[in-house]
């Protein structure tokens, strides 16, 4: 205390600096020269030393205070959330679910139409196919081909 | 058929862990976890001083591992590695709450040099006789009587080993404060363990 508090503060910063080794090559040739003859920044230096071997061999430790498994079990449930999260669409799925977007209302219309072209006809005609169209009441509709033995079935 | 081969991770060295966790094995990063969880929690409690926050830090940083992984190339250590992401994560939340870079009246005396001149020097060997854990409790207790700002600087110097400018760089502030800042806290360090000294002579 009684070395340093009536100096300045930038040659402290200089001598702490030598310590730690941030000196230019210049500057810490210089603090070298100069030390010899400056008994307090000697003792500065000395000290500065002291206290960071001190610290630094008495590095304070801690345990973590939960068990392994739990302390485990919440790192790896947040790593599956943001896993989940992140996790983009697989470009085929879109694809599909694309499509499906199209395909419902389509397959919607194409049974309204149906249905609407065999209210307007006869209730049984005759398909170029050999198959017949039966219209069992107005909201459900069945093809039948007998040459290729399918039966579909149109509900609206 | 393939075969199934069953590791021992206990046995396994940090950088074969490594390699597999790379490749999505939980059970290797698990390993490195049960291995390295104190330093980290350690790490982030010396930071914080807050055992929740500390805890909730520390597990955050596993994760953050976890999802950086494949940038994990070996120019340090794992654990020097996963240390700095918990430092990371700790800055962040001191600054967000405005703990490292506020300027206090106080902390602006220290760093313009009116404080520390009437602190004492580093005094040779001020612990003698100390009991190793008992010293490093003591070292604790000192740090953590710094402010956040002072006590972020020797941590970031004195056990990560950063230089000014490093230190500098992600604290945000000037190397002039990183080293007004260091010396205020290594005298304060040096004040708090001689009156250690003289407790124990009383």
């Amino acid at each position: 205390m009684k070395h340093t508090e009536h100096r300045p503060l930038e040659p402290l910063l200089d001598l702490q600096a030598y310590v730690d080794g941030e000196l230019s090559e210049d500057r810490r040739r210089q603090i070298e020269a100069a030390l010899p003859s400056d008994v307090d920044a000697r003792e500065l230096v000395q000290g500065l030393r002291q206290l960071g071997t001190l610290i630094r061999a008495h590095e304070p430790v801690a345990t973590v205070p939960v068990s392994r498994e739990f302390y485990w079990s919440q790192i790896r449930r947040q790593i599956e959330a943001d896993s989940q999260a992140e996790r983009p669409q697989a470009p085929a799925a879109s694809a599909a679910l694309g499509w499906l977007r199209w395909l419902i209302p389509a397959m919607g219309v194409a049974a309204v139409a149906v249905v609407v072209a065999t209210n307007q006809s006869p209730r049984e005609m005759t398909l170029a196919g050999g198959g017949d169209v039966t219209v069992v009441d107005v909201t459900s509709t069945v093809f039948r081909s007998e040459s290729d033995g399918v039966t579909v079935h149109w509900i609206q | 058929m393939p075969v199934s081969v069953k590791h021992d991770y206990p046995s396994e060295a940090d950088e074969t862990l490594v390699k597999w966790a790379q490749k999505g094995d939980t059970e290797a990063f698990e390993q490195l976890i049960f291995r390295h969880r104190d330093k980290i929690y350690a790490r982030a409690l010396m930071m914080m001083r807050n055992e929740d926050q500390a805890l909730e830090y520390s597990q955050e940083a596993w994760v953050k591992a976890w999802q950086r992984l494949a940038q994990f190339q070996g120019e340090s250590s794992f654990a020097t590695w996963v240390t700095r992401i918990v430092i990371n994560l700790c800055l962040d939340q001191l600054r967000r709450q405005k703990r490292v870079r506020t300027e206090s009246i106080e902390a602006m005396d220290e760093e313009s040099g009116g404080v520390e001149r009437q602190l004492p020097a580093p005094e040779t060997n001020p612990t003698a006789g100390l009991e190793q854990d008992e010293l490093r409790r003591r070292i604790d207790e000192a740090l953590g009587k710094l402010t956040d700002a002072h006590r972020t600087v020797v941590v970031l110097h004195e056990f990560e080993g950063l230089e000014y400018k490093e230190i500098a760089k992600r604290v945000g502030i000037s190397i002039g404060t990183v080293m007004s800042r260091l010396f205020y806290a290594r005298r304060r360090l040096a004040f708090l363990l001689q009156s250690l000294k003289r407790e124990r002579s009383e």
